[in-house]
C-alpha cells in the first residue's frame, strides 16, 4: 500500500492503495467516482474512459502510480457549476443512451474530439470514437457529435 | 443451476388482475391508484378506509400530492429498451399530465405490479392495457370529484396537463386539489381509454428519464451500488463447464493484500460450484483470484469441441429427406452455419447483497426480479418474503439477465458473512466463460428447388441445435408454410454448454438463414428478390385462428420463433395472429424508401429480408458497397416497421437502429467456441463487438401508423438484418454467404 495524491476534477484526493491498483478501482471503489465504467479491464472496451491531462486514456490500463502528477479528468468533471456541456445536453436531447452504460465513455472520447476538431468530419468521428456501444447506439452518438459542434 | 424463465403463467398477471384496481388516499392527503394485493378475493373493486394507505403505497402506479405533484411507477426494468420512460408515457397519456411535471420511479420486485418480465419484447405490450385502464380511471375519478364541486355533470368536463377544466363556467382545478374528494369516491368500473387517435404524448419523441443521470456519471446500474461497509467479492468457477473446485490454495490467498477471506462454495442447490475470495475492494479481489491455484474436477465436458459437433450435426444431416423435384424443375441445396454467441453485456454481471435478522435484500441488475428470489429461497432456504429484490438499472440486457445465477452466488455469500454487505463483480473473462444461456449454434441443411414459372415447388430443411433451450426451426417459418409438402426436420447435438435465450431466441439464427436461403431460391428462379417476396405473401391464406401464429404455422412458432417461450401471447403480447397484408406493406415501404432496384455497378447491392418477431412485421433493405479487395462498408440500411401503436417514437426508432446494428455486427464479427468443454474467447480481443466505424452511417426507420395495441420493439430489428446484408453482399459480388461470421469470408471480386 502507498500513499498517493491524486488530481481528480480539480480537486486533490489521497488514496492509499496498492503501486499496481488501475485508476479505474482506484477513481470507482476509493473515491467513489462510479460514473468511470468497467467493462473488460483489458483497454478493449473504453467504458472507463477518463482524461488525462485534456487526453482521453482508458483507466483500467493505467496505474495509480503512472497518473499521479497528471490532471484526471472524469465524467462527473465534465459540468461546471451544474451546466452540462453542449455535448452532454445534445446527448440527453437527442436521447442517444440506451443501457447507458458505455455512455460516461463515449461522452470522454467525443468531448476531447471536439477540443481538438471543433467541426469534425465523417471520418474524424470514426478515428476517434473506437469505444463499444454494446447497445449499438451509434446512429445517435455520431448525431450528437454532430449536434453540439454545431451549437 | 437451471434458472430458466419463469412461464408467464407463474406469476399472475396484470391483465388477469386489471379488475383489481385499487384507489386510495395518499397518507398526508393525496390520492393513490395501484392494484389490489388479494389475489384470493372476489371483490371486484376495492377502494381503501381512509387512513389505511400505508401498506397500499408502495404498490401504486400512481400518486398524486395536494400539492399536485405527479409520481408514476415503472414496473419493469430497464435495460436500454426504454420501458422506464414509455410505461409511465402511457400512464401520463391516459391521466392527462404534463410529461415534465412527473416524476418516475423504479419499481422493485412486487407481485401487486404483475409480471415484471422485460423479456420477449414484451416490456410494452404486456404493461399496455392494464397501465392505460390505471390512468383513465384515476382521470375519471379526479373529473368526478370537479364535477361534485361544481355541480355540474362530469361530461361537461374536459382535462389538461393535470387539470380538469369546466369551459361553460370557465372553472378550472389542479389534480391535486381534488385528491381528497377523488380518494373517497367509489371506483368506477370500466373506464373507457383514449381513443388512440386522440393522443398527445404517446407517439412523440421523449428523451429517456435517466438520461442526465447518465450523461453525468450518476449511481444507477448493478455495478455502482455502495453500502456501508461493504466488502467486495470474487468468485472463480471451473472455466470448463460443469467443473466443479476438489481444493484451493486458501490459505495462501488468504494472506494477499486485502483479503478477508476464501473459502469453497459448494453443495447449495442451483448454484455452480466455485471458490469465492472476498477482499477490501474489486482490484484486491481480482488480483488475489489471479494467484489462486485450484485443483478441478473437470468432468466430463472436457472432451467437448464445437469441431466436434460440426461433425455430429453433418452425420445427423445424412438423415435428411430427399426432396423430389417436379421435371423442369432447378434444385437449389445450401447449408447455413452459425456459431455460439454469449450476450457480452457491456456490464458484467454483478450483484449487491447483505443477509441481517433473517432477510436476504439484494441489489439485482436483472430482467425478471422474481427469478433470483426464487433461486434464493430453494438454494438457501430463505423464505420468499424474506428475499427482497431491488431492481437496478441494467447495462444491457439482451436476454442475459433473465437468468440470475450470480444473484444466488452472491448471496450464498453474504448468508457466510452474516451482516456484512457483498458486492459480487464478474471479470469479462469470466462473463465469457460463464454465460447462463449462450445463442445456441446451429445449420440448417436446405434442400429446395423452383419451376420454369419461377414459383418454389420444393422446401426442405434439416435443422441441427444443442439440445435445449430455445429456438427450433418450425413449418411454420415463412415460406415454409405456404409451399406445398414444405418440410422441417432437426435433430439436437448433446453438449454441457447452456445455451438459451439470446436476443430474438430462435429468429437470430433461423431468420438469416432461411431470407438468406429464399435469397438463392430468388436467383435460381431468375426473379428480383422483391418481387419474389411480394408474390410469396400474395399467395398466403387469410389469417389464421390461432393468435400470434405466423400463416398456417402453429401458434407461438414458426417465424416468431418463439416457441418455448411460454407462448405468444396473442392478447398479452397484443398484436394477435399475422396479417399478410400487413407484411406487404412494410415489404414495400422499405422498398420505396430504399430505392430499391436500382441499376447499380458490380461491387454495390441491395439486399431484402423480412421478419415476423414478436408480432411485430418488419421489413430491412441493406445497401452495401464492396471493394474490389474485399473491403465491405454497409452504407445504409431502411427499415420499415409495423409494431402497431408506437409508445415513444425516440426509443422505438433507436432499439429498432441498435438490433439492426447488433445483428450486423454479430453476423459480422461474432464467433464463440467450444474447445476441450470450454469457451475459447476470453475477452473482447477475441469476441469484437462492433464498432462506429463499422456501423452504417445511415440507418431509417419508417413506423408504419397504427392503432393496432403495440408489439414487440426490442428485438424484431435483429433478425433481418444481417441477411439483408448478405444477401446485398451476393448482389453486389456474387458472393454467398453461408457460414458466420462473414469476416472470415474473403469478399475480394477481382
Ligand atoms: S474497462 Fe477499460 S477499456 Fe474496457
Ligand atoms: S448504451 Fe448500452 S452499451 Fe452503450
Amino acid at each position: 500500500m502507498s500513499k498517493f495524491t491524486l488530481n481528480v476534477n480539480g480537486s486533490a484526493r489521497p488514496v492509499d492503495v496498492a503501486d499496481d491498483t488501475p485508476l479505474l478501482w482506484a477513481l470507482r471503489d476509493t473515491l467513489g467516482l462510479i460514473g468511470t465504467k468497467f467493462g473488460c479491464g483489458i483497454g478493449e472496451c473504453g467504458a472507463c474512459t477518463v482524461h488525462l491531462d485534456g487526453v482521453t486514456a482508458k483507466s483500467c490500463s493505467v496505474t495509480v502510480k503512472d497518473v499521479a502528477a497528471m490532471k484526471i479528468t472524469t465524467i462527473e468533471g465534465l459540468a461546471t457549476g451544474g451546466r452540462l456541456t453542449a455535448l452532454q445536453q445534445a446527448w440527453i436531447r437527442l436521447d442517444v443512451p440506451q443501457c447507458g452504460y458505455c455512455q460516461g465513455g463515449q461522452i470522454m472520447c467525443a468531448t476531447a474530439l471536439l477540443a481538438a476538431k471543433p467541426k469534425p468530419t465523417e471520418a474524424d468521428i470514426d478515428n476517434a470514437m473506437g469505444n463499444i456501444c454494446r447497445c449499438a447506439t451509434y446512429t445517435r452518438i455520431r448525431a450528437a457529435i454532430h449536434a453540439a459542434a454545431g451549437a | 443451476m437451471s434458472a430458466a424463465l419463469p412461464s408467464p403463467a407463474s406469476t399472475p398477471s396484470l391483465l388477469d388482475r386489471r379488475a383489481f384496481l385499487r384507489v386510495g388516499a395518499l397518507a398526508g392527503g393525496g390520492l393513490l391508484v395501484g392494484t389490489y394485493l388479494n389475489f384470493g378475493g372476489a371483490t371486484a373493486l376495492a377502494q381503501t378506509a381512509p387512513g389505511s394507505a400505508v401498506d397500499f403505497a408502495p404498490n401504486a402506479f400512481i400518486r398524486i400530492t395536494p400539492g399536485g405533484a405527479v409520481s408514476l411507477i415503472a414496473p419493469n426494468s430497464e435495460m436500454g429498451q426504454g420501458a422506464k420512460t414509455a410505461l409511465p408515457m402511457i400512464i401520463a397519456e391516459e391521466l392527462d399530465v404534463a410529461w415534465d411535471k412527473v416524476t418516475v420511479t423504479q419499481g422493485d420486485l412486487n407481485r401487486a405490479y404483475g409480471q415484471q418480465l422485460a423479456v420477449g419484447s414484451m416490456s410494452t405490450p404486456g404493461n399496455y392495457s392494464p397501465l392505460r385502464q390505471a390512468g383513465a380511471t384515476a382521470r375519471a375519478m379526479l373529473v368526478e370529484a370537479a364535477a361534485q364541486t361544481w355541480g355540474v355533470p362530469a361530461s361537461e368536463c374536459t382535462t389538461e396537463n393535470g387539470t380538469v377544466i369546466h369551459a361553460a363556467s370557465n372553472r378550472r382545478l389542479g389534480y391535486g386539489a381534488l385528491t381528497a374528494k377523488a380518494a373517497a369516491l367509489p371506483v368506477p368500473p370500466g373506464v373507457a381509454p383514449k381513443d388512440a387517435s386522440a393522443f398527445r404524448l404517446l407517439g412523440t419523441r421523449v428523451p429517456g428519464v435517466d438520461n442526465e443521470k447518465i450523461v453525468t456519471g450518476q449511481a444507477l446500474f448493478g455495478l455502482d451500488q455502495v453500502l456501508p461497509g461493504m466488502v467486495y467479492a470474487a468468485y472463480v468457477k471451473c472455466r470448463v463447464f460443469g467443473g466443479k473446485p476438489v481444493s484451493a490454495n486458501l490459505d495462501e490467498v488468504k494472506k494477499l493484500p486485502g483479503v478477508r477471506d476464501a473459502f469453497i462454495l459448494d453443495g447449495v442447490t442451483g448454484l455452480m460450484p466455485g471458490v469465492a475470495i472476498i477482499a477490501d475492494s474489486t482490484w484486491n479481489a481480482f488480483s488475489a483470484a489471479d494467484k489462486l491455484k485450484v485443483k478441478w474436477d473437470e468432468g466430463a465436458a472436457v472432451g467437448e469441441s464445437s469441431a466436434d459437433m460440426a461433425k455430429q450435426a453433418e452425420a445427423l444431416a445424412q438423415g435428411a429427406a430427399a426432396v423430389a423435384l417436379p421435371d423442369g424443375a432447378k434444385g437449389v441445396e445450401a447449408t447455413y452455419h452459425y456459431p455460439f454467441l454469449p450476450h457480452a453485456t457491456l456490464e458484467p454481471q454483478n450483484c449487491t447483497a447483505v443477509f441481517k435478522g433473517g432477510i436476504m435484500e439484494m441489489w439485482v441488475p436483472t430482467q425478471i426480479p422474481s427469478a433470483g428470489q426464487g433461486l434464493v429461497t430453494t438454494g438457501l432456504g430463505v423464505a420468499a418474503a424474506n428475499v427482497v429484490v431491488h431492481v437496478t438499472r441494467l447495462g444491457g440486457g439482451f436476454g442475459r439477465r433473465g437468468s440470475n445465477e450470480y444473484s444466488l452466488e452472491v448471496a450464498a455469500i453474504a448468508h457466510r458473512l452474516e451482516g456484512t454487505p457483498v458486492k459480487l463483480t464478474w471479470t469479462r473473462e469470466q462473463d465469457l466463460a460463464h454465460d447462463n444461456n449462450y445463442r445456441s449454434n446451429g445449420w440448417h441443411f436446405f434442400k429446395g428447388g423452383v419451376d420454369a414459372a419461377g414459383k418454389i415447388v420444393a422446401l426442405n430443411d434439416y435443422f441441427v441445435k444443442m439440445q435445449g433451450g430455445p429456438g427450433d426451426m418450425t413449418a411454420g417459418t415463412f415460406p415454409f408454410n405456404i409451399v406445398r409438402g414444405a418440410a422441417v426436420q432437426s435433430g439436437k447435438i448433446p453438449g454441457t454448454i447452456r445455451t438459451g435465450y439470446w436476443r430474438a431466441p430462435g429468429d437470430n439464427g433461423n431468420i438469416w438463414a432461411t431470407q438468406s436461403f429464399v435469397d438463392e431460391l430468388a436467383h435460381a428462379a431468375g426473379r428480383d428478390p422483391l418481387d419474389f417476396t411480394l408474390d410469396l405473401l400474395a399467395t398466403l391464406p387469410a389469417p389464421p385462428a390461432a393468435p400470434g401464429a405466423f400463416p398456417g404455422g402453429p401458434a407461438g412458432a414458426g417465424a416468431r420463433g418463439g416457441g418455448g417461450r411460454g407462448g405468444p401471447g396473442g392478447g398479452g403480447r397484443g398484436g394477435g395472429g399475422f396479417t399478410a397484408s400487413r407484411m406487404t406493406t412494410v415489404v414495400k415501404l422499405a422498398a420505396e424508401k430504399s430505392g430499391w432496384g436500382k441499376k447499380l455497378p458490380r461491387g454495390q447491392g441491395q439486399g431484402l429480408a423480412i421478419t415476423f418477431t414478436n408480432n411485430s412485421y418488419v421489413a430491412i433493405v441493406a445497401d452495401v458497397t464492396v471493394s474490389p479487395q474485399g473491403v465491405l462498408k454497409v452504407q445504409k440500411l431502411t427499415a420499415a416497421v409495423d409494431a402497431g401503436v408506437i409508445v415513444n417514437l425516440s426509443s422505438a426508432e433507436s432499439q429498432v437502429q441498435g438490433a439492426m446494428i447488433d445483428g450486423i455486427g454479430a453476423a459480422w464479427f461474432l464467433k464463440a467456441t467450444v474447445e476441450k468443454g470450454a469457451l475459447a474467447q476470453t475477452n473482447f480481443d477475441q469476441y469484437p463487438l462492433i464498432r462506429l466505424e463499422n456501423a452504417p452511417p445511415v440507418v431509417d426507420v419508417h413506423f408504419i401508423k397504427s392503432v393496432a395495441a403495440p408489439t414487440g420493439l426490442g428485438e424484431p430489428g435483429l433478425p433481418p438484418a444481417a441477411p439483408a446484408v448478405c444477401n446485398a453482399i451476393f448482389a453486389a459480388t456474387g458472393k454467398r454467404i453461408r457460414t458466420l461470421p462473414f469476416a472470415e469470408t474473403d469478399l475480394k471480386w477481382a
